[in-house]
């Protein structure tokens, strides 16, 4: 992929940076607007190297869950990674998923993840038996909450009833007595609570505004149930390897800029989303901090099934999930929970 | 070689291998691989391809919605709810000149209702419609034109295959697509009961036929019988999706079960019957979802190759208009619906014109019912034109040969177009449910 | 010579095809029950079938790939055969060698997807990759993998019986 001009030019580096979210997402957005220009910026002031960008997007070239194969293919050089889809080869990425009730601080928790992705090797790990680089930890969202069609202030009104969610989440209410987790995604939420197949539905402020959610489910619980990694952005292994070594530094110090870029771009997003559903009639109820530790505490204990699942396949599973912890704790954000490996 | 080169040069190559008869998932496949192979000079990187596009396709939820419709569809042809139809709209078009053409396309948009596919639609009114409108003197001609014609209906108005299918590239909602579909299928079945008053005032030869002078009503109760049944799946299986009760994949489910039941308790259902139906879904389903496959090979070479990323930058620095855009679009379906089915038109077309239409913020819930469409007026041309293969086959008759069949499938290919045109014109027409 | 050893080999692919189409089409079957099982436990029970998307997932896998070496046996996939029909009345000779030449062919593709699918199984069998959501619904990759890689087998054969008994499995 690497063409060489002759030596009194600049060499030109293709990259091809492939997602199967579309262009308008914003990570994809911002990978256009912030990190590709950061890198050309970069390597603009030397001059030895320009890249040759090819952003293929939204399904062009693979979809959502085929971005970790694509990289490991060379379908791509460069992918943002949705981890969510992989815990089966990705299982340390759910970090932040197996411990709610800590940070609803997206910068905190990405720069967290990302600081355990390159102190521990089990992250790495898992990227580099899939054939990539790990670059950076996005986090797109700040917190998942609860809305509901009616007014709900307590955990117990969560008992005996239906609640769409996706993914890890799901798991946050088995221990709410008679609560049924149903799965769904984005894009149905809003009709499962229009027609009563579910009473209430996990997502984040941005997604709820996005979807006008407000309009069938009016009443936003203030769980904040907290902040989750999601996004990886990955190198092709063979490509890095081929890379000039001012290329990788280039694309390593953007990686982070961006992580923080992204994160605090979530957090904005956030706060202009709960106005937007507010001015939309939607109605914000915070839940009390008891309220809150019953939840956490009736949660059963991911966050120890994480690590051991880790320490079984070699990893350092228990540091792990402690660094992580200690590192919020350090930034401010202390659990209603003690969610350290027992 | 430029990403633009390659498309056209994978294009062409496509359709010479399909003209002399390559299947054309094969064609599709085989063509992708070389072309990533000679661009990046890499074989590894084709087989790696291969490797994800065949391991993804298949597995896509939304799919289910194929085997599912399909089943529905065979099930309730079983079940005579096609002819049951019929019959209640001839007697309502029974007096008037080409009436029981007028009641076919009618019949036919009810049926659509129950059905994703335009072979049930032709296989069922082959069979039921025909004879009756020869027995009453209609042109032989006019008679399996207005079957061919309307049963295009089956693929436009919701739940179809074809949606499906364009949903699927496009990444758009199928519970849109599938609303998006309704006006535009009702307008069609309009436009055609239309150009047969029109056809029976200027050329009465060509439709022939003498109005009925035994007319009897028909009571309401065997009006209900003959409906009721219909109706009912209608609603569960739209109602389901429209109300957001079911994904249209349980939606689907559902309508299959009810179909189904239908068929039992109407006792034409036997053993050796349904067993045939699986047989032929899954016969069905592998074929389409194979197909699906090979052309989301051919969609990732093109994306591989920069080709989307060339054409929108082409696009922002050209001053094509839409109105250029939309012409060429319509004769290239026209000409590749001369000899390639539905499915792989749009499995073809849709990936190259996406990254022009995109970028011009345009609807591409319209884009998908324009090229639906556009893609199914070649279910009516010759040499290949799938309705008029199977209304022959399913009519079993010397006295009509291929040629009447396409000859007179042709005026409602024209009005499919001249809809066609309407649709690309007013965009509302097939949002307006949507808002 | 040869020929009965075709025919013999030709045979059993037969019957695997069928065997794999009736499995296959006991899949669409299943689909239907499954779905409607979930919808009738979620609206009527209040608890809804968490696997349900991994197993309309896989069913489709199973749908596709067990019933695709029949479809190539009876010569159903798709494509525009006027032409070839045309040519197989007034020039039979151009015709064989155009048949020899779409058989080679679909049978290189067919097998050129063994050779994508046959690492990618060995690696998830190796490793019991899953997917879905562990502690919710999980089901592992390499069943999958299986079954494609031993359908683009059967149709390789398939498509290399075509060429060397011309007239077998009911091709065209
Ligand atoms: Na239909
Ligand atoms: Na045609």
């Amino acid at each position: 992929c690497i063409t060489t001009a002759p030596a009194f030019a600049t060499d030109t580096i293709k990259a091809v940076v492939i997602d199967g979210y579309p262009s308008r997402a914003l990570w994809v957005k911002e990978f256009t607007n912030f990190f590709i220009p950061a890198v050309d910026a970069r390597l603009a002031k030397t001059g030895n190297y320009k890249m040759d960008w090819q952003e293929s997007y939204g399904g062009s070239i693979v979809k959502p869950k085929g971005v970790l194969e694509g990289v490991k293919l060379g379908l791509g050089d460069i992918g943002i990674v949705t981890t969510i889809f992989h815990s089966s080869k990705l299982p340390s990425q759910a970090i932040a998923a197996v411990t709610p009730f800590v940070s609803s601080d997206a910068r905190a928790v990405s720069k967290a993840v990302d600081e355990i992705a390159k102190e521990f090797p089990a992250m790495q790990n898992e990227f580099k038996k899939q054939n990539q680089v790990y670059l950076a930890t996005g986090v797109v969202l700040d917190t998942y909450q609860i809305f509901s069609k009616k007014e709900i202030t307590s955990v117990k009104d969560l008992e005996g009833s239906k609640v769409a969610g996706a993914g890890m989440n799901l798991r946050y209410l088995e221990g709410i007595k008679d609560a049924a987790g149903v799965r769904g995604g984005l894009t149905n939420f809003y009709n499962m609570v229009q027609t009563g197949l579910v009473d209430h539905a996990m997502l984040w402020p941005e997604a709820a505004a996005t979807f006008k959610m407000a309009e069938v489910a009016p009443f936003m619980l203030d769980v904040s149930l907290g902040a989750v990694n999601s996004k990886t952005v990955t190198v092709n292994a063979d490509y890095w390897k081929k890379l000039p070594d001012e290329v990788k530094t280039a694309l390593q110090t953007v990686a982070v800029d961006y992580r923080d870029h992204l994160a605090g771009l979530a957090m904005d997003r956030a706060a202009e989303s709960i106005k937007a559903y507010e001015a939309a009639g939607g109605k914000v109820t915070k839940l009390s901090d008891e309220e809150r530790k019953a939840w956490v505490d009736s949660i059963p204990d991911i966050a120890t099934e994480w690590a051991e699942n880790l320490n079984k396949r070699g990893e350092d599973g228990t540091k792990m999930l402690n660094a992580y912890l200690g590192k919020l704790k350090d930034a401010g954000h202390v659990g209603v929970r003690d969610w350290t490996a027992k | 070689m430029s990403p633009i080169e390659i498309g056209a040069i994978s294009v062409v190559a496509i359709v010479l291998l399909i003209y002399i008869g390559v299947y054309i998932p094969i064609a599709l496949a085989a063509v992708s691989f070389v072309s990533i192979w000679l661009m990046r000079d890499n074989f590894d990187l084709s087989v790696n391809l291969l490797k994800v596009a065949i391991g993804d396709s298949a597995m896509e939820y939304a799919f289910a919605t194929i085997p599912l419709f399909t089943f529905m569809g065979l099930i309730v042809s079983k079940a005579r709810l096609g002819s049951d139809i019929y019959e209640v709209m001839s007697t309502g078009f029974r007096r008037v000149k080409g009436g029981i053409g007028m009641a076919t396309v009618g019949a036919n948009a009810v049926f659509a209702a129950v059905t994703g596919s335009s072979i049930a639609s032709a296989s069922v009114f082959a069979k039921v419609s025909v004879p009756q409108m020869l027995k009453n003197g209609y042109n032989p001609r006019f008679a399996v034109g207005v079957v061919a014609g309307s049963s295009v209906l089956g693929m436009i108005i919701p739940p179809s295959a074809m949606l499906i299918i364009y949903s699927f590239v496009a990444e758009q909602s199928v519970g849109d697509m599938f609303l998006a579909g309704v006006v535009p299928g009702i307008m069609l079945a309009i436009a055609y009961i239309g150009a047969i008053w029109g056809m029976g005032k200027l050329f009465p030869k060509f439709v022939g036929g003498r109005p009925a002078s035994d007319y009897e009503r028909m009571p309401w109760k065997e009006i209900a019988s003959k409906t009721l049944p219909t109706l009912s799946l209608i609603t569960i299986v739209l109602g389901g999706i429209y109300t957001g009760w079911m994904t249209p994949v349980e939606a689907g489910a559902a309508g299959s079960l009810a179909g189904l039941v239908i068929a039992v308790l109407r006792r034409s259902m036997t053993l050796k019957g349904f067993w045939e139906v699986l047989i032929e879904t899954g016969h069905i389903t592998a074929t389409i979802l194979f197909l699906i496959t090979a052309a989301s090979i051919y969609s990732r070479m093109l994306g591989l190759a920069g080709l989307p990323n060339q054409l929108g930058e082409y696009m922002t620095n050209s001053d094509f208009a839409l109105f250029q855009i939309m012409v060429f679009y319509v004769l290239l379906m026209l000409f590749l619906g001369t000899l390639l089915d539905t499915a792989s038109i749009i499995l073809i077309v849709v990936p190259l014109f996406l990254p022009l239409i995109e970028p011009m913020g345009l609807s591409l819930v319209w884009f998908g019912i324009v090229t639906v469409v556009g893609a199914e007026i070649g279910l009516l041309t010759p040499p290949l034109g799938i309705s008029c293969f199977v209304i022959k086959a399913s009519l079993n008759d010397d006295r009509i040969t291929l040629k009447d069949v396409f000859l007179g499938a042709l005026p409602f290919a024209a009005v499919m177009l001249v809809v066609l045109i309407i649709l690309i014109a007013y965009p509302q027409l097939s949002l307006v449910l949507l808002n | 010579m040869f020929q009965s050893t075709f025919h013999g080999i030709s045979k059993i692919a037969n019957s695997i095809s069928k065997l794999a189409n009736v499995i296959g089409t006991l899949v669409v079957l299943g689909l239907v029950i499954i779905i409607n099982y979930d919808v009738f436990a979620r609206g009527l029970f209040n608890s809804p079938f968490r696997g349900a998307v991994e197993v309309v997932q896989f069913s489709m896998v199973l749908i596709v790939f067990l019933q695709l070496p029949d479809v190539v046996r009876v010569g159903r996939l798709t494509r525009s055969d006027g032409m070839l029909l045309l040519l197989e009345h007034k020039v039979p000779k151009v015709a064989r060698v155009i048949h020899f030449f779409i058989n080679l062919l679909s049978a290189a593709v067919m097998s050129l997807i063994v050779l994508a699918m046959f690492p990618e199984f060995i690696e998830m069998w190796e490793s019991k990759d899953y997917f879905g959501i562990p502690g919710v619904f999980t089901a592992p990759w390499w069943p999958i993998k299986l079954i494609i890689l031993g359908s683009a087998a059967l149709c390789t054969v398939l498509f290399i019986l075509k060429i060397l008994i011309p007239k077998a499995g009911g091709s065209k």
